[in-house]
């Protein structure tokens, strides 16, 4: 009992780090039409700045939220200079892919090249230990499921009250059609690589918080559980992704517990291909 | 001299699996971002084929089998295990899923199973891999190193090399490889002119992965050790890298790749890290992954087809010119059977989400007619030819063709039955010549299978010159004898309408499904075709039209359906329709 209450305790944080990314992958494509696999990778240079803000001596939230900053500019980066340039020349999807894939090497081993390959912490205390009816956390580990619940909610106030919000809508079902109501279409993908980023940059140094020591390449695997969790809820569908990252976060750790760390991401890996292969659309559906 | 050999069976090694890639990639237009656990099957197979049981040395690694069997035994199952492994992952590239996602799938189920091998030690050893797998031809442990050995492995090497590449010509120079690269260029109207994508696409992973498979049992032979470092899903990356910059399609350029990227970057790095012990131990590493990436983007940016670009395959008419008409040899049209219907459609629906894009249309085409369909944007008219084409799946209602059922064929089915369709949007095979776009339609060619291909031209020559005639005939009746030879990707618009009609007309159909037709081609030409069509009926083609032109349909079909909202608003000829007032307001409030 008490080691599935710990697994379950584990899963909840790792579900809160996961739909942080997970929501930001997933509005990035839903609105830019890239899948940019070099998310993972941006997420990891978005801890790097943060662990070099925080060595500088800026605690460790304020250097959150230099990681957050860092991740919205690599990544509008990112657009402006790379992904966008394809897609006005009409390059076909499966080539954004392969160029996401160039990207995620270019900044995964930019970092590396700059920071070097060792692993590094980021100065903090842990918090005191809080005991939530058998469940063990600590202030931090609270502190990262409050902040992905708050992404949550503000990705669900932003997507249904906010124009902006509709503008993103309006632009992932229908890009063209979106720019003849006369939405700004390139403005939106705009901020929303922005937008998208800056998660990409909070989750990056919430998952370094989280696992404690990374190094450069600490996301590869990741990455694979952002998008099980991406696909398990529908590509490009938000509500989606919070649930898919919740489900995968919960069943990583659980069968962790059960069955062997060795091989806790071979369930999200089963769930990933288990959707691709017969609900390509997602438990809710494809697309916001 | 010993360097010289290690780089020569390296180049053999990257060379065979960059060909099998761009194959997979270049050719089928199948993104295989797992390439890599194909060759690493080859490798963990040879080496347990080559090996002793693994008590034999003193225990000290454990895997399966352990079979100790002679070359060539070792290699062959390795092509073997590549291809067999390829069969579960078809249903991730078969025919519904986006080739994004399929990739994506295909990565995902790269990092995975090299993580399970690295962490499950009975299969393979673990993370420290299987060592000491025996040389091919040669017993005891140490009798692989004398110079004569390293030498002819080199040269056999390149035998394989050549093989492979032998192999690869053969199948994309054929019918099949034309198949394959329509596919590459549009998989649904490939579907749509009777292809069947899930089994070509089964075969370009077979085949890639039985190639990889080998290169990997080249690679296990020669340097006797096999582990989860050397093929980590990042090396696939390095693969893509060296097909793209050699020329995706191109089996020449694949070879090139290899030479430069593998190869080449791999040593220079090499070169420049031995002569420089001062620089930190990363930093090379790292910005050699940078180098990769920085070449993808820049080679897709600036030279998307490579080096050594895809070789465009001219195809003239026969010397004998001026042979009367449509040489068209025996005449395929199927028997059908008495009824005057030739097609039904009964209350077929189709919602997305919550839009009834198709909201229970009934209508029957007769034999030998040309009938019109018509309507406001928005009416569901392509959505309905999509419906009755097979393209889309109904949401209910009943579709038969010729007195058969058909309502849950799939259009590749339905095509070979002699119901074929056009699109609406261009739908061209871009990078196939107009000619090589009606033969890619020609339905039945001995040589548009992956045997037929093998057994060589002399096999499938015939086929082709009727093909071919045939092909010729229809250019010059659309009077494109010019473009022939051209793109189709680089004709004008409506040039690409007339190469979709010539096309769709190749397979020989018994009902065409036209999706505006005539949209953006010169009203003197539309006509034309009209004519053309409407002979065709007489000879007993049934052909169902939406196109917005109602000059066109007042010249040339009779009955003229209207639709509206999803449904079938009114029926009869132009002249009738003009008197009803609801189909009037129809076309005006639409």
């Amino acid at each position: 009992m008490s080691v599935l209450v710990a697994a379950v305790g584990f899963g909840l944080i790792t579900s809160a780090v996961l739909a942080i990314s997970a929501v930001g992958f997933t509005l990035q494509f839903a609105v830019t039409d890239v899948l940019n696999l070099a998310f993972a990778a941006v997420m990891t240079a978005g801890a790097f700045f943060a662990y070099l803000v925080n060595q500088s001596g800026v605690p460790i939230w304020g250097a959150v939220v230099a990681a957050m900053a860092a991740g919205a500019v690599l990544s509008a980066a990112l657009n402006y200079l790379v992904y966008s340039p394809f897609q006005r020349r009409g390059s076909a999807p499966i080539t954004l892919v392969i160029v996401s894939l160039g990207m995620a090497l270019i900044v995964e081993f930019g970092t590396a090249a700059i920071v070097g390959g060792v692993n590094v912490s980021y100065t903090m205390s842990q918090g005191r230990t809080i005991h939530l009816g058998g469940l063990i956390l600590t202030t931090v580990q609270l502190a990262i499921i409050a902040i992905s619940l708050a992404v949550m909610a503000g990705v669900y106030g932003l997507l249904r009250y906010t124009k902006l919000g509709k503008a993103m809508r309006a632009t992932a079902a229908n890009r063209m059609l979106a720019r003849n109501c006369g939405i700004k279409a390139t403005q939106v993908i705009a901020i929303t690589w922005a937008l998208t980023g800056a998660l990409c940059g909070l989750a990056g140094a919430v998952f370094a918080i989280d696992v404690g020591s990374f190094n450069p390449s600490s996301t590869d695997i990741f990455l694979i559980l952002i998008l099980a969790a991406v696909f398990l809820g529908g590509p490009g569908n938000a509500y989606g992704a919070m649930l898919g990252a919740l489900v995968i976060g919960l069943v990583t750790e659980v069968s962790a517990a059960y069955i062997s760390p060795d091989y806790k991401y071979v369930a999200a890996f089963v769930v990933l291909l288990a959707m691709l292969a017969i609900r390509p659309a997602g438990l809710l559906g494809a697309r916001t | 001299m010993y360097y010289l050999i290690i780089l020569l069976v390296y180049l053999a090694v990257d060379a065979i699996a960059c060909l099998g890639l761009s194959q997979q990639f270049g050719v089928a237009g199948v993104t295989n971002f797992g390439f890599i656990i194909f060759q690493a099957a080859g490798a963990y197979v040879a080496a347990v084929l080559a090996l002793p049981p693994d008590t034999a040395d003193g225990g000290f690694q454990t895997y399966l089998g352990g079979y100790h069997l002679p070359f060539p035994v070792p290699w062959l199952g390795a092509a073997l295990a590549g291809g067999v492994l390829a069969l579960p992952f078809t249903f991730l590239v078969g025919r519904r899923l986006r080739g994004d996602f399929a990739a994506v799938g295909l990565l995902v189920t790269a990092v995975l199973l090299n993580l399970l091998v690295m962490n499950y030690r009975p299969l393979f050893n673990g993370d420290a891999g299987v060592s000491l797998v025996p040389a091919p031809l040669q017993s005891g442990m140490f009798v692989g190193t004398s110079n004569g050995y390293q030498i002819g492995f080199g040269i056999a090497g390149l035998v394989a090399v050549a093989a492979v590449y032998w192999f690869l010509r053969r199948i994309t120079e054929s019918p099949y490889g034309r198949t394959l690269r329509a596919m590459r260029d549009n998989d649904k109207v490939a579907d749509s002119l009777g292809k069947n994508l899930l089994v070509l696409r089964t075969g370009a992973l077979v085949t890639g992965g039985a190639i990889a498979g080998l290169s990997g049992a080249l690679l296990v032979s020669f340097i006797g050790v096999w582990s989860p470092a050397a093929w980590s899903y990042a090396e696939t990356i390095v693969l893509f890298t060296a097909v793209i910059i050699g020329g995706a399609g191109n089996h020449l350029g694949a070879v090139l790749g290899a030479v430069l990227v593998p190869v080449g970057f791999e040593e220079i790095t090499r070169f420049i890290s031995n002569n420089n012990p001062s620089l930190p131990p990363n930093l090379l590493p790292s910005l050699q992954w940078v180098a990769i990436g920085l070449l993808i983007a820049i080679f897709l940016w600036l030279r998307p087809q490579g080096v050594l670009p895809e070789r465009k395959r001219v195809i003239r008419p026969r010397a004998a010119a001026g042979q009367p008409g449509p040489a068209a040899g025996p005449d395929r049209r199927r028997p059908v059977a008495g009824s005057a219907v030739m097609l039904a459609a009964d209350g077929v629906r189709k919602d997305f989400g919550g839009v009834h894009a198709v909201a229970g249309v009934s209508l029957s085409v007769a034999r030998g007619t040309m009938t019109g369909l018509i309507g406001p944007n928005g009416a569901g008219k392509s959505t309905l030819l999509s419906l009755l084409a097979g393209t889309e799946k109904v949401s209910a209602g009943r579709i038969s063709y010729a007195g058969q059922d058909i309502t849950t064929l799939p259009a590749y089915r339905r095509a070979r039955l002699g119901l074929v369709r056009t699109f609406q949007l261009a739908s061209e095979f871009k990078r196939l010549t107009v000619t090589e776009n009606l033969l890619s339609a020609v339905p039945g060619h001995r040589g548009d299978s992956f045997t037929g291909a093998l057994l060589g031209r002399r096999y499938w020559r015939g086929d082709e010159t009727a093909a071919i005639d045939r092909a010729y005939a229809l250019i010059e009746k659309f009077g494109l004898t010019a473009q022939a030879n051209d793109y189709a990707g680089e004709l004008s618009g409506g040039q690409r309408r007339l190469v979709e009609i010539m096309r769709a007309l190749m397979v020989e159909p018994d009902l065409l499904l036209l999706d505006e037709p005539m949209a953006g081609v010169h009203p003197e030409l539309a006509r034309r075709i009209g004519r053309t069509l409407a002979e065709l009926c007489q000879q007993g083609l049934t052909i169902l039209m939406v196109e917005h032109e109602l000059a066109i349909m007042d010249e040339f079909c009779e009955p003229v359906i209207v639709m509206a909202d999803g449904q079938v608003l009114a029926q009869g000829t132009m002249a009738q329709l003009r008197d009803r007032s609801e189909v009037v307001e129809a076309y005006l409030v639409g």
